[in-house]
C-alpha cells in the first residue's frame, strides 16, 4: 500500500519534473560541500580525536543514505504544518490506515535518488578501503545495525515534524533546526563536550545514525560495543514517532471550512 | 437491535481561539498573553439513528453541522460526552470506524491532487482492501449512475466543481459503507448535476444504507431523508418526521405575481381574505396558508382580475425553518427521537 503510494508519486513527479536528472546532479553537488570539508581538514591532519578519514567518511555517509532515506519515506512529514492548519488531516482520518503513515507518502522527495546514490557510494568506497574483518555473523549484525540506523534517522524527522501539532505554525523552522542538529553526528561524536555527546546519543539520538554503527562495524574506541543498542535505539524513536502522532491528533483541530 | 446505529450523548465540542488583536502587534502580544475565548461550537448534543435511517442535518451558517460529522466521524476528538457509531467509538478506534464509514465534505475534496481518479480509487482499494471482484463491480456501477467514465483518467486538480463531487461521492462508497455521512454534497453544483446527487442519493438510502446528510438546499433532502435534525448554536432544536416540517412550513406560501397591466390591490386583498397582499400594483407578492387557498385557487383568484405576465412560488428555506422552530410553529417533541 505505502509502496503504491510512493510509486504513484514517483510516476506524478516524473511527469512535471523533466530535470530529474538536473535534480539528482544538483543533489550530488550539495552532498560533496560536505565531502570537500573533510576532504580539506584531513589534508592538513592524518587524524581527528583518533578516526581517519576513510572512518569519518563511514559515518558521513551513513548519515547520508539515512536522510535520502527521509526523503524518500518521510518527506510528507515536512507537510504536517500545512496539513495540520488547513484542515487537510480530516481525509486522512476517515481512512482505515494510519495517519503516520499517510503523512509520511503524502509527497516524495525528489532528492531521495540523488542522496542515497552519493551515499551508497561513500559507504561502499569507505569500507572498501578500511580494514574489517567480515565473518558471515559480523555481516548480519552489522546489515541489523546499518538498518536500525536508517530507522531512527526517518523516524527523527517525523518527530521533529510532528511537534507541527503543537507549535501550530505554518512552516517547519523548529522540525528544520532539529534535523540540522543530525549533521553534527556526521563528524566523529567524541569531539564534541560531554554534555552536548549525551544529548546526541539519548534524548536524540541522533549519533545512532552514523557514529555507533560505524564504530562497532570498525571495532574502534572503548565503547564500540554501543553500536549494538542501535536497533533499541530504533525501537524507541519509532515508537516517540507514534506516540507523538498519537496525542498530536487528540489536539488537532480541523479548519472550519 | 437495542443499539441505535450512531449514538451520541451530550456531545460537546468547544475550540480553543486565539485572542489576536488584530496585525502583527495583536500576534506579537498574543505571544505574551496567551489568551484564548472559549467557543462553544457543539453544545450538548443527544442523537440517536437507527440502521438504514436518513437524517437530514440543518441549521444556519456556524450551526454546528460539520463540527458534529467531525466528531461522529472521529476526525475531532469530543471536548466532553459520548460518541459510539456500530459499537466503536470513533475517535478511539479510528481504523475500525473508517471502514464503516464514508464521508463526503462538499467544500473540499478527498481524492489526491496531483493523481489520476483511476489512480485514487486503486490506492483505495488497496487501503480498505477491496477484493478485485467486488471493486471491479462497485467501480463499475459507480461509474454508471455517477457517470465517471470521462473522469478516470483525469487529474483531481483538473476537475470541475461538478465533476470532483462525482469523484468524490465514488470515493467515498468503493468500499460500500453501511453509514454514509455527506456534509453539504450539491454545494455549488448546477441543477443538472445537483439532480443527479440527489438519484443517487435516493437509491443509496433504498438499499439500505445509513446516512446522515448536511445541506442548506432543503430541496437536497425532499425524497432522500424521512427525519430532519434542525440545530442551532451548537444544539438540536427540533427533531421528527420530515413530513411535519414540509407541511408545516408549506402552510405559509409566497406568490410572486407580475400582472400584464397594474392591478388593484384592495380587491386582490377582497377575493383571498385571509391573506397578506404587499407590493406594489405592478408586482406584488401574496403570502397564503397552504391549507385554506391552494395555489391555484390563488393564482385563479388573481387571473380573475388581471391577466398575469409572470409568478413564480418561493420555496421555503433552512432559515424560514429555523425561524418557525423559534416561533414555536413546529410542535413536535423537541428533542425525542422517533421510534
Ligand atoms: N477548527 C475550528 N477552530 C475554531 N472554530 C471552529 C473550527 N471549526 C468550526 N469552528 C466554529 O464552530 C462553529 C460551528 O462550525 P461548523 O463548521 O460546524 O458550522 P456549520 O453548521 O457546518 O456551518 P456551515 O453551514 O457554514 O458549514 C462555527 O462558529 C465555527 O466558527
Ligand atoms: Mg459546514
Amino acid at each position: 500500500m505505502y509502496r503504491r503510494s510512493l510509486g504513484a508519486h514517483v510516476r506524478a513527479s516524473l511527469e512535471y519534473e523533466a530535470d530529474f536528472w538536473i535534480l539528482v546532479f544538483g543533489v550530488g553537488l550539495s552532498q560533496c560541500v560536505g565531502l570537500v570539508f573533510i576532504g580539506a581538514v584531513f589534508a592538513k591532519v592524518p587524524h581527528i580525536n583518533g578516526w581517519g578519514l576513510w572512518e569519518v567518511v563511514l559515518m558521513y555517509s551513513m548519515m547520508t543514505i539515512g536522510q535520502g532515506c527521509s526523503e524518500l519515506f518521510a518527506e510528507g512529514s515536512w507537510d504536517l504544518p500545512m496539513l495540520v492548519n488547513r484542515g487537510e488531516l480530516d481525509r486522512m482520518l476517515v481512512r482505515p490506515y494510519p495517519v503516520i503513515l499517510q503523512v509520511c507518502s503524502f509527497r516524495l522527495g525528489m532528492n531521495a535518488f540523488g542522496t542515497l546514490a552519493v551515499g551508497t557510494v561513500l559507504l561502499v568506497t569507505a569500507l572498501a578501503r578500511l580494514h574489517v574483518h567480515w565473518t558471515p555473523a559480523r555481516a548480519a549484525i552489522a546489515l541489523l545495525v546499518f538498518a536500525s540506523a536508517l530507522v531512527v534517522k526517518v523516524s527523527l524527522t517525523v518527530i521533529a515534524n510532528a511537534s507541527a501539532f503543537w507549535l501550530r505554525g505554518t512552516i517547519s523552522t523548529f522540525a528544520a533546526g532539529a534535523d540540522q542538529l543530525g549533521d553534527l553526528t556526521r563528524y566523529p561524536l567524541t569531539i564534541y563536550g560531554v554534555g552536548l555527546r549525551a544529548f546526541l546519543s539519548t534524548a536524540v539520538p541522533f549519533a545512532f545514525v552514523g557514529f555507533f554503527p560505524a564504530a562497532w562495524v570498525l571495532g574502534h574506541g572503548q565503547s564500540a560495543w554501543v553500536g549494538l543498542l542501535t536497533p533499541l535505539a530504533a525501537a524507541y524513536c519509532v515508537t516517540v514517532a507514534v506516540l507523538a502522532f498519537r496525542f498530536g491528533l487528540r489536539r488537532y483541530d480541523s479548519a472550519g471550512n | 437491535m437495542d443499539e441505535p446505529l450512531i449514538r451520541a450523548r451530550a456531545l460537546t465540542k468547544t475550540f480553543r481561539r486565539p485572542d489576536k488583536g488584530p496585525g502583527l502587534a495583536g500576534s506579537a502580544r498574543h505571544l505574551i498573553t496567551r489568551k484564548y475565548t472559549e467557543h462553544h461550537a457543539i453544545d450538548g448534543i443527544d442523537l440517536d439513528v437507527a440502521a438504514g435511517e436518513a437524517v437530514a442535518y440543518v441549521g444556519r451558517n456556524g450551526a454546528g453541522k460539520s463540527t458534529t460529522v467531525k466528531l461522529l466521524t472521529g476526525i475531532l476528538v469530543p471536548s466532553s460526552g459520548e460518541v459510539r457509531v456500530a459499537g466503536v467509538v470513533p475517535h478511539q478506534d479510528r481504523i475500525a470506524n473508517a471502514r464503516n464509514i464514508g464521508v463526503v465534505f462538499g467544500q473540499r475534496t478527498q481524492l489526491w491532487w496531483d493523481l489520476p481518479v483511476r489512480e485514487t480509487f486503486t490506492l483505495l482499494r488497496d487501503m480498505y482492501r477491496i477484493p478485485p471482484e467486488r471493486y471491479r463491480a462497485t467501480l463499475a456501477r459507480l461509474t454508471e449512475v455517477l457517470d465517471l467514465g470521462p473522469l478516470l483518467p483525469v487529474t483531481g486538480r483538473k476537475l470541475s466543481l461538478g465533476q470532483r463531487m462525482r469523484a468524490d461521492l465514488a470515493a467515498a462508497l468503493l468500499h460500500e459503507p453501511p453509514i454514509v455521512y455527506l456534509d453539504e454534497p450539491t454545494i455549488g453544483l448546477d441543477i443538472e448535476v445537483k439532480d443527479r446527487v440527489r438519484e443517487f442519493l435516493r437509491d443509496l438510502v433504498a438499499n439500505g444504507t445509513t446516512v446522515l446528510l448536511t445541506t442548506h438546499d432543503l430541496g437536497d433532502i425532499e425524497d432522500v431523508c424521512r427525519r430532519i435534525v434542525i440545530v442551532d448554536g451548537g444544539r438540536i432544536i427540533h427533531d421528527g418526521p420530515l413530513a411535519a416540517v414540509r407541511d408545516e412550513l408549506a402552510r405559509e406560501r409566497s406568490m410572486h405575481v407580475q400582472p400584464a397591466v397594474p392591478v388593484d390591490l384592495a380587491a386582490i386583498r377582497a377575493a383571498l381574505p385571509g391573506t397578506e397582499v404587499s407590493g406594489e400594483p405592478g408586482e406584488f407578492s401574496i403570502r397564503f396558508d397552504r391549507f385554506a387557498y391552494s395555489a391555484g385557487q390563488v393564482a385563479a383568484a388573481v387571473m380573475g382580475l388581471a391577466e398575469i405576465r409572470d409568478f413564480r412560488i418561493d420555496e421555503p428555506g433552512i432559515e424560514d425553518v429555523v425561524r418557525r422552530v423559534y416561533e414555536g410553529g413546529l410542535v413536535e417533541s423537541p428533542t425525542g427521537a422517533p421510534a
